[in-house]
């Protein structure tokens, strides 16, 4: 499929089929869930990294399914250049109406990188200045386990993680995609 | 003119302190209190919370206007839904020197002129968008010291811009 | 038409919801029993090996994005849905039904998207069913086939 019919596509699903929630309530409800594990981890932001990759795995499993229902997907993306289009354009679209750009790729087209040039979550953030957490905490995290999880449910086994933020005062937020591999189809158990 | 800019929260203590000078008519935007001056800033606003705390009950909006004065120093405020109250002494520049002319046309030279009240609600009003954007960061905690640097540079921005 | 039967299986190849309508002549008064449970189990199995193997003979002569949708025998026919996500819907019916890969799928959004996925208390995996059987998705589930029938 091409890019620009995924584009279509989730704008079209966006306008039509999405119910619409106010901005500060996901940004608010987001920082809080951050803010309430920095406590719970004693600032341990490795830790609560850990932890927002863990929730948003389990946020990925049920998603996809959202995603497929929602985007009428009957066949699977036939590369993954495809799916990384389909991500950007039509699942960021449709759950945050954002579309990330999609470029880095390597040459054997496993690894991508994710830019935001905006982000629902950390709209209003600033990180504190306790001279770790620029360091260590990656605030939207939590979107690298929602990529795991809900790939891994169609079959690819996916590492993400965040290489720039601009919280911490980079350029650009930008997220690393790799293709680990495809996970075959489970067979049922033989029977004895 | 010489301006002391302060937040104070709900509990009656200092969230923000920010002190700067005119930018209009080719000032350089740096205050001009006294060492001996500049301490006392902070007992004549703690001083006219009590008359914030009064007057806010009679008034419709968020904008008291000046509300105190204290010899030469005139105090605004604004208060915003939480009950956190925006402070701004304002001193006019003694007219000395040859600057006297031009600064009896300057924004505040009379302090409590329609002039002077609108430029610093304008004042209050952009540090108001952005103190709601700077207490909207997950990290911050009511009545929390606001130490974001962001936010510092936009009080100064607007400092600048009104004042 | 006459809906028989409808399971569904996970990506474990797990059955984890199996229905059955009797026929309306035999149901007048118990409108739907469950399978008896030890044939149950074994209809599931059967069925899923059947389905299971159709799919991948289809994937290897007509390629990876073929799917078959139904077969028919002489009793009854059968059709299957599969997600993306390797969940397979499988519905029995009379050898008269057209294709109700549409219903499937519609199964699949409006039903187990909507109650089963976005429940927030059921498990993402479903062992031994388990999530799946709430009240709102066999209602739905109920209303819908019997609206088709």
């Amino acid at each position: 499929m091409s890019s620009n019919k995924a584009s279509r596509i989730g704008e079209e699903i966006w306008k039509t089929r999405i119910d619409k929630v106010n901005t500060e309530l996901v940004t608010l409800t987001y920082g809080t869930i951050v803010v309430q594990l920095c406590k719970d981890y004693d600032n341990d932001y490795e830790e609560v990294n850990k932890q927002l990759d863990k929730m948003g795995y389990n946020i990925g499993l049920r998603l996809i399914e959202d995603y497929l229902a929602k985007s009428n997907t009957m066949k699977r993306c036939t590369s993954f250049r495809e799916t990384a289009d389909m991500i950007a354009k039509v699942g960021f679209k449709i759950f945050l109406n954002i579309t990330p750009q999609v470029t880095n790729w390597t040459n054997d087209n496993n690894q991508f990188s994710l830019v935001f040039d905006e982000n629902p979550f950390a709209d209003f953030v600033e990180l504190p200045d306790d001279g770790r957490a620029q360091d260590e905490l990656w605030y939207s995290n939590i979107l690298c386990g929602v990529l795991r999880g809900a790939l891994e449910m169609v079959q690819m086994q996916v590492e993400a993680h965040f290489i720039s933020d601009v919280l911490k005062g980079n350029d650009t937020t930008e997220m690393r995609v790799s293709l680990l591999r495809y996970i075959d189809d489970e067979l049922p158990p033989e029977d004895d | 003119m010489s301006y002391y800019f302060a937040i104070v929260g709900t509990q009656d203590a200092p969230l923000f302190e920010y002190e700067f000078g005119t930018s209009k008519q080719g000032h350089d935007g740096l205050s001009r209190f006294s060492d001996q001056v500049r301490h006392l800033n902070q007992f004549i606003l703690h001083s006219s919370l009590d008359i914030a705390e009064e007057v806010q009950w009679a008034h419709g909006s968020m904008y008291l206007k000046c509300i105190d004065k204290f010899f030469d120093n005139y105090i605004s405020c604004f208060v915003t839904g939480a009950n956190v109250k925006f402070l701004l002494l304002h001193h006019p520049l003694n007219n000395t020197g040859g600057s006297g002319s031009r600064s009896s046309t300057a924004i505040g030279a009379n302090p409590t002129s329609p002039a002077t009240e609108e430029a610093i609600k304008l004042f209050f009003q952009e540090v108001y968008e952005n103190w709601v954007k700077a207490v909207m960061s997950p990290f911050y905690q009511n009545n929390m010291e606001v130490k974001s640097p962001v936010f510092r540079q936009r009080v100064a921005a607007a400092g600048r811009k009104y004042l | 038409m006459v809906v028989y039967s409808f399971y569904i299986f996970d990506r474990h190849t797990e059955c984890i919801y199996a229905r059955s309508w009797l026929p309306q002549s035999l149901s007048q008064h118990h409108s739907s029993a469950p399978l008896q449970p030890s044939t149950a189990s074994d209809d599931a199995k059967l069925i899923f090996g059947t389905v299971f193997s159709l799919r991948n003979m289809v994937r290897k002569l007509g390629g990876e994005d073929d799917a078959f949708i139904s077969y028919r025998t002489g009793n009854y026919k059968m059709h299957f849905y599969e997600t993306p996500a390797n969940l397979r819907f499988v519905m029995l019916t009379d050898t008269g039904t057209m294709s109700m890969r549409n219903v499937l799928h519609q199964i699949y959004i409006n039903l187990w998207v909507e109650y089963v996925v976005k429940n927030p208390l059921a498990p993402v995996e479903h062992k031994n069913g388990a999530g799946v059987k709430n009240e709102l998705f066999e209602l739905g589930l109920d209303q819908f086939i019997r609206g088709l029938m």
